[in-house]
This record gives C-alpha cells, sequence and structure tokens, in this order.
C-alpha cells in the first residue's frame, strides 16, 4: 500500500463505485485509446490507482480494491474495428457489450462463443478481464481458444499489443493467453481479436432427470463415452434445478446438443437410446432458449450472499456435487469441464461459511483443483481467502506482474497474492 | 555471459555435467558435435560446447545449477525439426538435450489429460491413445519426429488447426526448471486454476522462459465420422477462391489443404497416391462430427467446389481414421516437404499468414514474385487458416539465385504483414526471423515482451539471442534455408 494514499479512500459515492464498498477517487470516461493512455498517464504521475470498468457486473469480484483510485469507464470504447466475416474473426474495442458483438455477428449468421451472464450489460473486456464462461464451454471452449489478439493499456501509459487477427500466429509471447482472466492488474483492455463461429442450425437440450444419485456418476462416465458430442453437460442439484426449471426437485443432467439438423435430430435419438431406463425431456431450438438462458445467467443469480467456484478433475464433480448440503447449496456443474458453480442458500456467518468452504476446498484441492468465492460480504473475504489455496505458479506471476505493472498501479488488491 | 574460455574451464564444466548426468549422458568431442550445430534451419551454425541428456527433472534442475555456476548459456533441444533456427545454441554453452527424458507418463482418459516428459515423439501419443476414443489434437506433419516439447515451445501447427486450434489450446500444464534451477509447477490438470494464465504465456516461448520437464496436454473426442474430400482445380485462384467459397457457407472443415501443380506433381511421383497429375491445384478437404451429418456436409462442399469450377475426385468416408485411403492421402501430404527434393535440390520454406479471405491475393503476388525475380515457387500449405509454406527453389552453388530466393523471401513476408497477417504461424521466430520482429511490433509491444522475459530469465542464460530482436541480432541473412517439413 502506497503511505501517501493509503487512508484517502472517498467516503462519498460522488465517483461511483469500485466494488466491496468502496469508491473511486474519480470516475473517467475515454472515448479513444489516447483518452484512455492519458487517463492512466495522468493517475500514475499521481501515484494513484486505475481501476479498469466496463458493464460493472462484477465490481465485487475478488479482493477489495487495494488503494484509492480512479476508475477508468471503457464502455464508451465499444467500435466494431474491423469484421472480416468470411475469415471468421473480429476485432472489437473492449467496451463493446455481449449483446451488441453477438447482433454484429448475427447479420453474417455468426456467433461468440462465450455463454456469459447479463450479456447486455457485460463488455468483451470484462469477459475475458474475469475469464467468464457458461454450459457450452464443454463444446466451444474457455475464452482462452477464442482470443487471437490484443491491445492493452500499461501503467506506463502506453498501448500494447499481442497476437494479431490471424487465427495462427506464433511470433512473440502470447499477450492473449495472458491477458484472460488477469482480472485488469496488468492493464486496460482496449481491444480484442476473436475467432468466430456459424451459427449452428439446430439445437437441442435434453433435461433427464436422475431419480437416485447413486447413478449420477455412472451416467456422467457414459456420456463421456456415448456416440454423441454434446456441446455442454450440465449437471444440476435439487436446489439448482428447482432455481432454473421450476421443477419438483431432484437431481438433473442436462446435455445440449447443436449443429447440423441431421446431426442433432440422430443425436437426440441416440441419447434417448443411451438414457433408456431414465425421464427425460427434449427442448429444441427456439423452445430450449429459456433453458439455456437459466443454464447461462445462474451464475449471476441474486439468491444469497454467498457463491464459490469449484474447479476439479470430471471424474471428482459427481461425488464433490453430492458432498454439498443441498439445503445449503444449489449446484451447477459444468460437469465436462469440472468446474463448479456454487450457490449459498439461506442465511450464513462468516463462521459457517469458513467452515464449509474450508472443508469443500480441500476436497477440490485433493481433487486436483481449488476453490475460489466469487461472492461474499467484504468483511469475510480475507478469512474466506477468496482465491482460494495458494498455487505454486503464484510467485512466478507476481514476477509477470512486476513486469508490466512495477508500480503496482492496475487494479490492486484485488487479485490473488494481492497482485 | 561468454562460452568457457580456457580447456581447463571447459573440463571443469564437462567434469561438473558429467557429475550430473553420467558420462553416457554427455556428449563433447568436436565430431560428435556435428549434429547439434543447426536445426531444420540450415543457414547459421554454431556447435554447443556440451550436449547433456538428462533423463529426470532433477537432472535438468542439477545441470541448470551447473551452467549458472561456470556463467555458460544453455539451450533445450528435442528433435532438432525447429525451421527457424529454435535449438540454435547462440553462443555456445550447453545444449540440453532432452530426448531422453521421453515418456508418456499418465494417460487419463475420462478426466481427458495426459502427462508426458518433453521429449515423448508427439506421435507416439497418438500411438498410445489408440482405440482409447481420444486422441491429442496438434498434429504437426513432422509428428513421426519432433516431440511434445518442442511443439510447446513453438506453439506448433498442423492440418487440423482449422477447428481443433494449435498447441496452446491443448495444454494445460506443464513443469518448468526455470533459469535460475528453481522448479515450479504451473496450471494443473483441472481447468481454470486461480491465476494468471501462465501456461498460455510459456507456450510458444521458444524455450527462453526456462526447460519444460512435464507437459499436461489436454485430450479430445474422436469424431463420430468424417469425410475427406480432394477437389481438383485448374489452378490456384479457384482453388483459394473455393477456399473462401467454402468458410462462407458456414462450413468449418477439420483441415483445409491446398497443394499446387508442383507439389501434386512430386507428391505423385514419391507417393502414388493417385493425385491428378495435370491439376493446377487440389484442395485436400476434411469434414468431421457425428455420422449422420457428414453426406450433407460433404455435399455442401462438394457444391462449393463446383460453383468455383472445381470437382471432387475423390471423397473418403472414414471412422476411424485407420482407412488405407484415409491413411494414404494424410501420408501425402505431411510428407510433402520431403518429395520436393526430386524437383530441386536446394529450397527454403516460408511460413507466413494472411486473413483467409486474402489467400487469392497472396498466391498472385507470389506469382509476381517468381516472374520477376526469376525463382519458383510451389505451394503446399493449410489453406484454412491462411498459413502459407511457399517453397522457394534455388541452387545454392549460385550466389546470385541465393539472393533471389532470399529476396522472394523477403517479399513475401513483407505482403503478409502488409495483408494483417503474421511471418509465422507455426514455425516460430528462432533466430531467422528476429529481424522481422519490427515489422509487426512497436518498440513498445517489444519492450513489454522483454520485460516479461526478464521475469522468467534476468540474465538471458537460457536460449539467449532468441525470438526478440536485440541491437546485435538484426543481421542480413546471407542465405535462406533449405530443408523443411510443415
Amino acid at each position: 500500500m502506497n503511505p501517501l494514499h493509503g487512508n484517502d479512500w472517498p467516503d462519498a459515492p460522488g465517483a461511483g463505485p469500485l466494488g466491496d464498498g468502496r469508491f473511486a477517487t474519480e470516475a473517467v470516461h475515454p472515448r479513444t485509446v489516447d483518452e484512455v493512455r492519458e487517463a492512466v498517464t495522468r493517475q500514475a504521475e499521481a501515484g494513484r490507482a486505475v481501476y479498469p470498468q466496463g458493464g460493472r457486473t462484477a465490481l465485487d469480484y475478488g479482493r477489495p480494491p487495494g488503494r484509492p483510485g480512479a476508475a477508468v469507464d471503457v464502455s464508451g470504447l465499444n467500435r466494431v474495428i474491423d469484421y472480416p466475416h468470411a475469415d471468421m474473426t473480429i476485432t472489437v474495442q473492449a467496451g463493446m457489450t455481449v449483446a451488441a458483438l453477438r447482433s454484429v455477428l448475427a447479420e453474417h449468421r455468426q456467433r461468440f462463443l462465450i455463454d456469459v451472464p447479463q450479456a447486455d450489460r457485460a463488455t468483451i473486456g470484462g469477459v475475458y478481464a474475469t475469464n467468464a464462461s457458461g454450459p457450452r464451454r464443454f463444446g466451444l471452449g474457455p475464452p482462452r481458444d477464442q482470443i487471437i489478439g490484443v491491445s492493452f493499456v500499461t501503467s506506463d501509459g502506453n498501448e500494447v499489443k499481442g497476437g494479431g487477427r490471424v487465427v495462427k500466429n506464433v511470433a512473440g509471447y502470447d499477450f492473449p493467453k495472458l491477458l484472460t482472466g488477469s482480472m485488469g492488474t496488468l492493464g486496460v483492455v482496449t481491444q480484442l481479436t476473436l475467432k468466430v463461429r456459424p451459427l449452428p442450425e439446430a439445437s437441442a437440450l435434453v433435461w433427464t432427470r436422475v431419480p437416485n444419485p447413486d447413478r449420477i456418476d455412472p451416467l456422467l462416465a457414459a456420456l463421456d463415452a456415448s456416440s454423441t458430442r454434446p456441446v455442454a453437460i450440465e449437471l444440476l442439484n435439487p436446489a439448482a434445478s428447482w432455481i432454473m426449471a421450476d421443477a419438483a426437485g431432484g437431481w438433473s443432467l442436462v446435455v445440449g446438443l447443436e449443429g447440423a439438423d441431421e446431426s442433432v435430430a440422430w443425436q437426440v435419438d441416440r441419447l434417448g437410446r443411451e438414457l433408456e431406463g431414465f425421464e427425460y425431456q427434449v427442448h429444441r431450438d427456439a423452445e430450449a432458449e429459456p433453458l439455456w438462458s437459466a443454464l447461462i445467467e445462474f451464475q449471476a443469480g441474486e439468491t444469497g450472499a454467498l457463491a464459490c467456484v469449484a474447479n476439479l478433475r470430471p471424474s471428482r464433480v459427481a461425488s464433490f456435487v453430492r458432498s454439498l448440503d443441498p439445503e445449503r447449496w444449489a449446484v451447477q456443474a459444468h460437469a465436462g469441464n469440472g468446474v463448479v458453480r456454487m450457490r449459498g442458500l439461506g442465511d450464513w456467518t462468516e463462521d459457517r461459511a469458513a467452515a464449509a468452504i474450508d472443508a469443500h476446498r480441500a476436497t477440490a484441492v485433493r481433487d486436483g483443483g481449488n476453490l475460489i468465492v466469487a461472492r461474499c460480504p467484504t468483511p469475510w473475504k480475507d478469512r474466506l481467502r477468496v482465491w482460494g489455496e495458494p498455487r505454486a505458479d503464484w510467485a512466478l506471476a507476481r514476477k509477470v506482474k512486476r513486469a508490466l505493472d512495477p508500480r503496482g498501479l492496475m487494479n490492486p488488491g484485488r487479485f490473488v497474492d494481492d497482485l | 555471459m561468454s562460452a568457457p574460455a580456457s580447456p581447463t574451464t571447459a573440463s571443469r564444466l564437462l567434469a561438473d555435467l558429467t557429475a550430473v548426468v553420467g558420462a553416457e549422458n554427455v556428449l563433447h568431442h568436436r565430431d560428435e558435435m556435428l549434429v547439434y550445430e543447426c536445426d531444420g534451419y540450415v543457414i547459421e551454425k554454431q556447435a554447443p560446447d556440451v550436449v547433456v541428456f538428462p533423463t529426470s527433472t532433477e537432472h535438468v534442475v542439477a545441470i541448470v545449477q551447473v551452467c549458472n555456476r561456470h556463467d555458460v548459456p544453455f539451450v533445450p533441444r528435442g528433435a532438432g525439426t525447429s525451421l527457424a533456427g529454435g535449438t540454435l545454441p547462440v553462443g555456445g554453452g550447453v545444449m540440453i538435450c532432452l530426448t531422453r527424458m521421453n515418456r508418456v507418463l499418465e494417460i487419463n482418459t475420462r478426466d481427458r489429460y495426459a502427462i508426458v516428459e518433453p521429449g515423448a515423439v508427439n506421435v507416439w501419443l497418438t500411438r498410445a491413445l489408440a482405440g482409447t476414443g481420444v486422441h491429442y489434437a496438434p498434429d504437426p506433419s513432422s509428428q513421426t519426429a519432433c516431440t511434445i516439447g518442442g511443439n510447446v515451445a513453438t506453439n506448433a501447427g498442423g492440418p487440423h488447426t482449422l477447428k481443433y486450434g494449435v498447441t496452446v489450446n491443448h495444454v494445460r500444464g506443464v513443469e518448468i526448471v526455470l533459469p535460475d534451477a528453481s522448479v515450479v509447477q504451473i496450471g494443473g490438470v483441472a481447468e481454470d486454476d486461480p491465476g494468471y494464465d501462465l501456461t498460455g504465456l510459456v507456450v510458444g516461448s521458444e524455450g527462453t522462459f526456462g526447460i519444460v520437464t512435464k507437459v499436461i496436454v489436454g485430450l479430445t473426442r474422436d469424431p463420430e465420422g468424417g469425410r475427406t474430400l480432394l477437389a481438383v482445380f485448374d489452378g490456384v485462384a479457384s482453388a483459394t477462391e473455393a477456399v473462401s467459397g467454402i468458410i462462407a457457407a458456414g462450413i468449418v472443415p477439420a483441415a483445409l489443404e491446398m497443394l499446387d501443380n508442383i507439389m501434386v506433381r512430386a507428391v505423385e511421383d514419391a507417393f502414388h497416391f493417385g493425385f491428378p497429375v495435370e491439376a493446377g491445384a487440389v484442395l485436400i478437404i476434411e469434414v468431421d462430427g457425428v455420422e449422420a451429418a457428414m453426406d450433407r456436409e460433404a455435399q455442401a462442399i462438394s457444391e462449393v467446389v463446383q460453383a468455383h469450377g472445381g470437382k471432387v475426385d475423390k471423397a473418403i468416408a472414414w471412422r476411424t481414421r485407420k482407412e488405407p485411403e484415409y491413411m494414404a492421402i494424410w501420408k501425402s501430404r505431411k510428407s510433402a516437404f520431403g518429395a520436393i527434393g526430386r524437383v530441386s535440390p536446394t529450397f527454403c520454406t516460408q511460413d507466413g499468414v494472411v486473413p483467409r479471405t486474402a489467400l487469392p491475393h497472396i498466391l498472385r503476388f507470389m506469382e509476381g514474385v517468381s516472374e520477376r525475380l526469376g525463382v519458383r515457387i510451389a505451394n503446399v500449405f493449410h489453406a484454412g487458416d491462411g498459413n502459407i509454406h511457399p517453397i522457394i527453389m534455388f541452387d545454392e552453388r549460385d550466389p546470385d539465385q541465393v539472393q533471389r530466393a532470399l529476396a522472394a523471401s523477403h517479399e513475401i513476408l513483407d505482403e503478409c504483414i502488409r495483408l494483417g497477417g503474421s511471418v509465422t504461424g507455426e514455425h516460430g521466430i528462432g533466430v531467422e526471423k528476429m529481424a522481422m520482429m519490427p515489422k509487426l511490433f512497436t518498440p513498445e509491444d517489444l519492450a513489454a515482451m522483454a520485460a516479461v522475459r526478464d521475469a522468467f530469465n534476468p540474465d538471458g542464460r537460457c536460449s539467449p539471442s532468441k525470438l526478440l530482436p536485440t541491437g546485435g541480432a538484426c543481421i542480413e541473412r546471407a542465405s535462406p534455408g533449405r530443408r523443411a517439413s510443415a
């Protein structure tokens, strides 16, 4: 913490929130990259921090802001820079919303491959800063697989780029990957180049009830060897089933299928045979949209002050999810990827939250992953260790951080290990 | 930093390295060094002082400690298939050859990962996974020789990257021995570990961050079925326009490769697959997915091919990739660079990238270069990715031809840059293309990259003078490289 500026947090919300109840010293709204550079340079000269903001859908994500500084709102940088649709790439400014990007791509029957909640507000820059994803990451890949170029303004006020605009390019270090999920701690992302894909002709969700939870793991293992090629494999515990589908409760396994008409028709039929003995419903195309939406928006749901995300080996998902008390947690697992989203139900105290999270985190770590706290009351954040068990590569991450932001001005305090 | 200066220091270095790995894992006689003085990029040669063959991570740690103690540079090497001088031991020093760390340590099909040592050959993993229902997707044309560690260093590609992505999309984590001899586990078997994606940063860093000693790769479900079509065209112009047509029709092929007439003839001479030798150009177009959708997808491609004046000469329906005709067509394609020896004794290949819609333009441009400079240029490349590999043929005994071949290379790569592309899609910068980095990146970009490299490699002892230009490195090459596969 900078001793000169450690104690001068504004106590009024005049310049807007930074997250976790803290307010910006000022808010700047650049419309151009040069204005971003000027804003960052000005803050850096004053020794103040820079907090990049987009749609403000994840302001409370991570640890609390570490020192006073300005909110740099990039939502004014919202243009399409280049959309050579026949190349299946698009270059956009970071402040463009996911919804706006989708409508641009839809004109050429193409799509952005990442499922993002609150797409009307969430920006592409924010999606990449937070490494957002949803059900279809199983079939379409995580954000890191779609990004091929990035530009960002570092704390010395320079715009730096990595990658390029072509789908294959190994010139220079892969800054697009480094910036993905870096939580704004390396610079203000200004521009991204992404791979896009044609919209599928058809889609379907096969919603299966699993009355006996002992059957979950064998079912997941069978899906892994299925003749079908799902784009999503979602496991919902009874509480999550109830929230999403208003169903009577019970365990659900939801399989997403996409592709050509024949492909989806064949897979639905095939899956039906593989699921013999289970009760399932098939939702096709437009009729499936509300359920897709429920599966995507679950992570942003309003219920409860506590939310966690565990990552572990996919083969451990069933036992991990079953170990979570369904009275206390609504749980959605992107089961094929080993990503488990947990929403706390009812009232929690810090003590109860800490005890539960410590126990489940230990399990996730033993199963090859970790458990982070996506949402909790600010005062609990230290004790709950929101970024999980320290990882072996964090010391190296700190060196990379120092290389690109030697004074620690970019989004300080918020990420792992005080990055 | 300097190479061993006197016989005494050199013998001490040798003794220390021998103490680590044993005499059977050290080479140091002059004649033993010949193999190691260059890789697939043969223009610059520099023998290392010593080659060591560690068999464990502990060995690598101890070797790096010895190098640091003696203040000598070190460079990792796998099979030496780099086409850009990625393993050239600039300044001499110790070459750490990882070919004896070559085990497949673990295969976990349910969790879709495998853990391999860096010296494991790419195709060994393919074979180890045969019949499991999953595969390791990156399949560079040199896959029968190149190592996974080398693939990680260069972020290698191959024909199937169009749909499945390149190496970085299939690496979940690495164990790396940093230049300070510490061992760090980066990433892991699970996805989405909190923290920076250092795995993504290390892949493609061309050995400048440390020595990777284990690789956790992700595995991909085998497709349920597929079609591989051979489409024949009058010339490269209509073939490349068909490439754009296929993509514009909303089809994402698994692979989309082009061979021009020179290459079709060379490959047919060598492998007798049945390529039509009169064809101006052929496309190998592969789609995969569930079998039920394949006929219509193949039909849609046929229509695009016909609309561009071509015709589908062969359509191979496959389920396992073991069908003889399937294996034959890909063997022909992947061995194409070997076949070019029948046409020209000496050649260099380039590795430019353009937006795929600019393929017709860059092909016309190359024809112009060929005529203007009087050099023959053949083409076999990953058309669906816009990743060109022009093969520039010349007689190395004729200095004038050599200069014209070099000029042709530079003009083509400059045009790739002008079209918004890149000077390398999969081979890497190595030493060959360092001087081109300032054409792609600003001084600020390069300074940021250098700062990140210094975070891993502060003394610059690991793979010095690679990837990023330094003052002394921007020398003009005297002659183009000449052997290749891609």
